[in-house]
């Protein structure tokens, strides 16, 4: 008996030490992100930070359906796991409101930040309330959605002139959705396995809501008004159902099985030969530029986002900015990671390395535009990017929009008017709860 | 509850004598654990029961307001969750028919004795080893339309089983069948291997069919066990999170416990999630309820 | 079976092996299939026709087991000709290892690996061991409304994880066991407890009372005829309940998923993060998979016999 209580003691005091020894050691940071490249790239960049002063970092990840949930698992526990998070736009207005995040307004004044990251990335990733001087990150991670395509589908003259011959006009990068979907259709042949696009559907996150707003918002759709939380009429417009009708008409031409794919899918697609166009975040593009992991590499193409019917072009914001946690141990030591961060000789290595930059003076110079086939795609559409809602509640906002979308794109239920008219009520009855309209 | 069950004890006992006394050994065995089920999951449903009835939200600082039946009238009245029960209930009943069937069936081949028998049934436990949300990952690969081996191996072409909204909870359910099957097989072939041989022996000499012989003696003899793994396989279909979880986001597979995980930790409505949370619990608890009853009555036969 | 066998029997048990055969192929098909994606270049892992023979290799591990960075171009020839052959595998699969100073970067699927390894051992030990006292005192000594409370205990086992999660997640944010092991230890025996009892005590009905009444006689207390006498007897059913504990403590996905972070986080909820940051990679989940049905399939092996033994006693004799 004592035998046993002994071990059994030892066993939990061994579980309470290796609980505790990371507790031990002070200088070190660490920093949630969700696992992607760009979270990899920034581990290379902070290991420099680690060789200059001592302090360790490291970059924590988990699998971007989790990143959310596990994000505010550990905010609402109120605990110091993370000093640091790279949290989405979306997560301002809950992270400043519920006190999750350390003010940065003085940080930010101080370094002038507003003339060194580009204007849309204060406005989306750092700002909250839209407007109010007041901001919570530095802007880290620059993305949006954008699009590669397989330049010899493309340039094959026998294409082009069946394309021509059906069509009416030259096979090329589409500059409206109405081009992109006929390219979609004519190469869309699933008895020779190839398909006419990719697009996300993945509802557990944002994934199909940011391929749906890309569209809702160049067909000239908006999500609601961001300052009044006005939604009946704009989210459920016939502007905003015509960008979700044809985001419903894109997903006849993927691949079977599409009902659940988010980047990893659509890289897979292109670098399996399986589609002639993908969408995807400019951050997950790396891969498709390599030979190593891409067959296709060499003809594999980019091109932004393209315009609704009446010449808008808009696409879905992505990136994050990075916020001190209000509950870390370490806050002092992350205020002096964030001045390093935002070096311009750090900045320009965190490009180098292969990530976004949000600094003005990188993004606009001729390196960094020249450096990846899709730097330059990049560059153009950070300057038509638009958001979700970044209020406290969007999770909620979020869910709704998912619940009603997602049977009507992949299961074919009802109409687009249908599904944003739910949206609209369900988003309206949302924010009466919470107040928003006084 | 428990001291006041305690105190009557056998007095005849020998042991009273002599060490500890047999009423001391008693309560030192059972009450630590009573303690800590009431500690650990008695006491965190009373502290829920109490949010059930209010407006609390975990992630905001807000004063929270008593709100009587509200978050229960909201849920029953509410379409979504209703259809989560109905999804919860078809899913339950696939997967465990399909596993009650195909693990007693395995466990009626397996009733033999055969060379290298001890390491085949332990093989065939392999599935129900893995974390299911790793399953729920592979599966769909494996039942990827474009490079999966089971459209392949069954010439199913393009057929998208996840994608699909009407085949989604029944490729879950198959994969919840294939994990677990081997559970229904190993507490069966208890049941069959305790059958007495010489009511075998008998219905032989009497020149008894097959059918008359697994109708009259064999399943009525192995149903206690039968229910058993039916009992515990219901409740665990019923709680399924992380197979349907990983593999599909169709609205048409969203399980209750999916809908309570993003209701609690995605929405924060922590009110709510308690109350859905009780309703759930007492559903479960109704069902079990009644296996456990007529559990009772197979065994007193 | 029967006495005599006739000839339409033995074709019968014939068929019935070769039926058992082919079951047992097709239940293990899909753990082949991961085992082998463990082995197999990145590229063969989505083919079309799927593969089944390749020549296998250990990249998949190397991966598992290191930091790893997408290259945007491809590697220096220099540089790989002075690199080491398992970092030239992984500049094959267009990626390189990240390193501080000369150090190679390790993964963090060890510590989850050891996480696991803690909390599964740990909980499984209390949960058997509490179930087995617990179990002897309702199967020895009177206790009034046993079937209540046993009734009670198993009810324990019905709530769904994410319904004590609210709960215990609000608690344990209070006395700060949010991200601990021995958070994520008291949740996995509250969850094994009543399982636990349950089968405990079908098997402790089964150990003749002579045998201690015996021992009590020879001079014994009733506690040294509990540990010398009955757990002896115990050992195949305390080996089978500590199986079924242990697969259930060591593949737990909710609740790791929702009460653990940085510190405690089990594998579980970390393997299905292997997946790949741009394009998916099956190989390395592959391995971490394999690897992590390793101790569980090793334990269940070498208890197997007791496992078999044990459920027939431990649940039928009830």
């Amino acid at each position: 008996m004592r035998k046993i209580v002994t071990s059994v003691i030892a066993g939990i005091g061994l579980a309470l030490a290796c609980g505790t020894s990371v507790r031990a050691q002070d200088k070190e940071l660490t920093i949630f992100w969700a696992e992607w490249d760009p979270a990899n790239y920034l581990q290379e960049l902070v290991n420099e930070y680690t060789a200059e002063t001592g302090v360790k970092v490291t970059v924590q990840t988990t699998p971007w359906p989790d990143f959310q949930t596990k994000a505010f698992t550990e905010f609402n526990a109120h605990g110091d796991a993370y000093d640091l998070v790279v949290g989405d736009s979306q997560w301002l207005g809950a992270g400043s409101t519920q006190g999750h995040y350390v003010d940065l307004t003085d940080f930010f004044n101080k370094h002038k930040l507003n003339d060194v990251m580009a204007p849309a990335t204060i406005k989306y990733y750092a700002e909250y309330p839209g407007g109010s001087g007041k901001y919570w990150a530095i802007p880290l991670e620059g993305d949006a959605i954008g699009w590669s395509y397989r330049k010899d589908w493309f340039e094959d003259p026998k294409e082009k002139e069946a394309f021509k011959a059906k069509y009416g006009y030259d096979l090329d990068i589409p500059k409206t959705y109405a081009q992109l979907r006929d390219i979609a259709e004519f190469f869309y042949r699933p008895d020779q396995k190839k398909y006419g696009v990719a697009i996300y559907t993945d509802n557990s996150y944002d994934a199909m809501a940011m391929g749906v707003e890309s569209a809702i918002f160049s067909y000239g759709g908006d999500l609601g008004d961001y300052a009044t939380y006005k939604v009946d009429g704009v989210i459920n417009s016939k502007e905003a159902a015509a960008g979700l009708d044809m985001y419903k008409e894109l997903y006849k031409f993927t691949p079977p099985g599409w009902g659940k794919t988010f980047f990893v899918e659509d890289n897979q697609a292109i670098t399996g030969g399986l589609a002639a166009m993908s969408m995807n975040f400019f951050a997950f593009f790396p891969p498709l530029v390599n030979k190593a992991t891409n067959p296709y590499a060499d003809v594999t193409g980019f091109f932004a986002n393209p315009a609704g019917p009446d010449g808008k072009r808009f696409a879905a914001l992505g990136g994050q900015g990075i916020s001190v946690i209000s509950y870390s141990k370490n806050k002092d030591e992350a205020m002096k990671f964030l001045e390093w961060f935002i070096k311009d000789e750090t900045q320009k290595k965190w490009a180098d390395l292969g990530g976004y930059t949000c600094s003005q003076a990188v993004l606009k110079s001729e390196a960094f535009q020249n450096a990846t086939p899709y730097n330059k795609a990049f560059y153009d559409t950070m300057f038509m990017v638009k958001d979700f809602w970044a209020t406290p509640e969007y999770a909620e906002v979020l869910d709704q929009l998912n619940q009603n979308i997602y049977p009507f794109v992949v299961g074919g239920k009802g109409t687009a008017q249908e599904a944003l008219d739910k949206t609209a009520a369900d988003w309206k009855a949302t924010f009466t709860k919470y107040n928003r309209y006084k | 509850m428990a001291s006041v069950a305690l105190t009557n004890l056998d007095p005849a006992s020998r042991a009273a004598a002599r060490g500890w006394s047999d009423l001391t050994i008693r309560n030192l065995f059972i009450i630590p654990t009573l303690v800590f089920l009431i500690v650990f999951n008695i006491f965190p449903l009373i502290y829920s029961l109490g949010y059930s009835f209010t407006n609390f939200a975990a992630n905001r600082g807000d004063a929270w307001q008593f709100v009587g039946l509200q978050n229960y009238r909201e849920l029953l009245s509410d379409d979504h969750i209703w259809s989560n029960f109905i999804i919860t209930a078809k899913y339950v009943i696939v997967s465990v028919a399909g596993q009650m069937i195909v693990g007693f069936g395995l466990a009626l081949l397996l009733n033999r004795s055969f060379p290298m028998k001890g390491l085949i049934t332990t093989l065939l436990l392999l599935p129900m080893m893995m974390s299911a949300a790793v399953v729920g990952l592979f599966w769909q690969l494996l039942y990827s339309p474009s490079w999966g081996p089971i459209n392949y191996v069954f010439g199913l072409g393009d057929f998208a089983w996840l994608s699909n909204p009407d085949s989604a909870l029944y490729a879950v359910a198959i994969t919840d069948i294939w994990m677990w099957s081997p559970f229904v097989m190993l507490l069966s072939l208890a049941g069959l291997s305790a059958v007495p041989q010489h009511l075998y022996e008998a219905a032989a000499i009497d020149r008894a069919g097959w059918w008359y012989t697994f109708t009259r003696i064999t399943l009525p003899l192995v149903s206690p066990i039968l229910l058993i793994a039916l009992i515990f396989r219901t409740m665990e279909a019923f709680k399924t999170f992380d197979i349907a979880y990983t593999m599909t986001t169709q609205p048409t597979a969203e399980l209750i416990a999916i809908r309570l995980y993003k209701q609690a930790f995605q929405q924060w409505d922590t009110g709510k999630s308690c109350a859905l949370a009780y309703i759930v619990l007492i559903m479960v608890l109704a069902i079990t309820n009644l296996y456990v009853k007529y559990l009772n009555k197979v065994k007193e036969r | 079976m029967a006495a005599v066998r006739t000839s339409s029997e033995v074709a019968f048990n014939r068929i019935a092996i070769a039926a058992v055969l082919i079951a047992t192929l097709i239940f293990l098909a899909p753990i082949y299939w991961i085992a082998s994606t463990a082995f197999k270049p990145k590229e063969l892992a989505v083919s079309v026709p799927p593969t089944v023979l390749f020549e296998p290799e250990v990249t998949p591990f190397v991966r598992l087991f290191t930091k790893r960075v997408q290259m945007q171009k491809a590697v220096d020839p220099q540089v790989y000709d002075a690199a080491p052959w398992w970092e030239k595998r992984i500049y094959d699969g267009g990626e390189r290892v990240l390193k501080v100073g000369k150090d190679v970067q390790l993964s963090q699927y060890p510590d989850r690996f050891m996480n696991s390894l803690i909390v599964a051992v740990i909980s499984t030990v209390l949960a058997v061991g509490m179930g087995t006292f617990t179990a002897y005192g309702f199967s020895r000594f009177k206790v009034k409304g046993e079937a209540d409370l046993l009734f009670f205990i198993l009810s324990t086992r019905m709530l769904p994880p994410v319904v004590v999660a609210i709960p215990m997640f609000l608690m344990y944010r209070m006395v700060g066991l949010n991200d601990s092991h021995i958070g994520l230890i008291i949740l996995y025996v509250a969850f094994n407890l009543s399982f636990s009892v349950w089968l405990m005590k079908g098997f402790m009905d089964e150990i003749p009372k002579e045998y201690e009444e015996a021992a009590l006689v020879d001079g014994y207390t009733r506690m040294q005829a509990f540990f010398k006498i009955v757990l002896p007897e115990a050992a195949t059913g305390i080996a089978a309940t500590a199986v079924f504990c242990f697969i259930t403590a060591w593949n737990e996905y909710a609740f790791a998923l929702i009460m653990t972070n940085r510190r405690a986080q089990t594998a579980p909820p970390f393997i299905p993060s292997q997946i790949g940051s741009g394009l998916p990679d099956w190989t390395t989940i592959a391995a971490g998979t394999f690897l992590f049905l390793l101790p569980v399939a090793i334990f269940t092996f070498l208890l197997r016999n007791h496992l078999l033994r044990g459920v027939t006693f431990g649940a039928i004799r009830k």
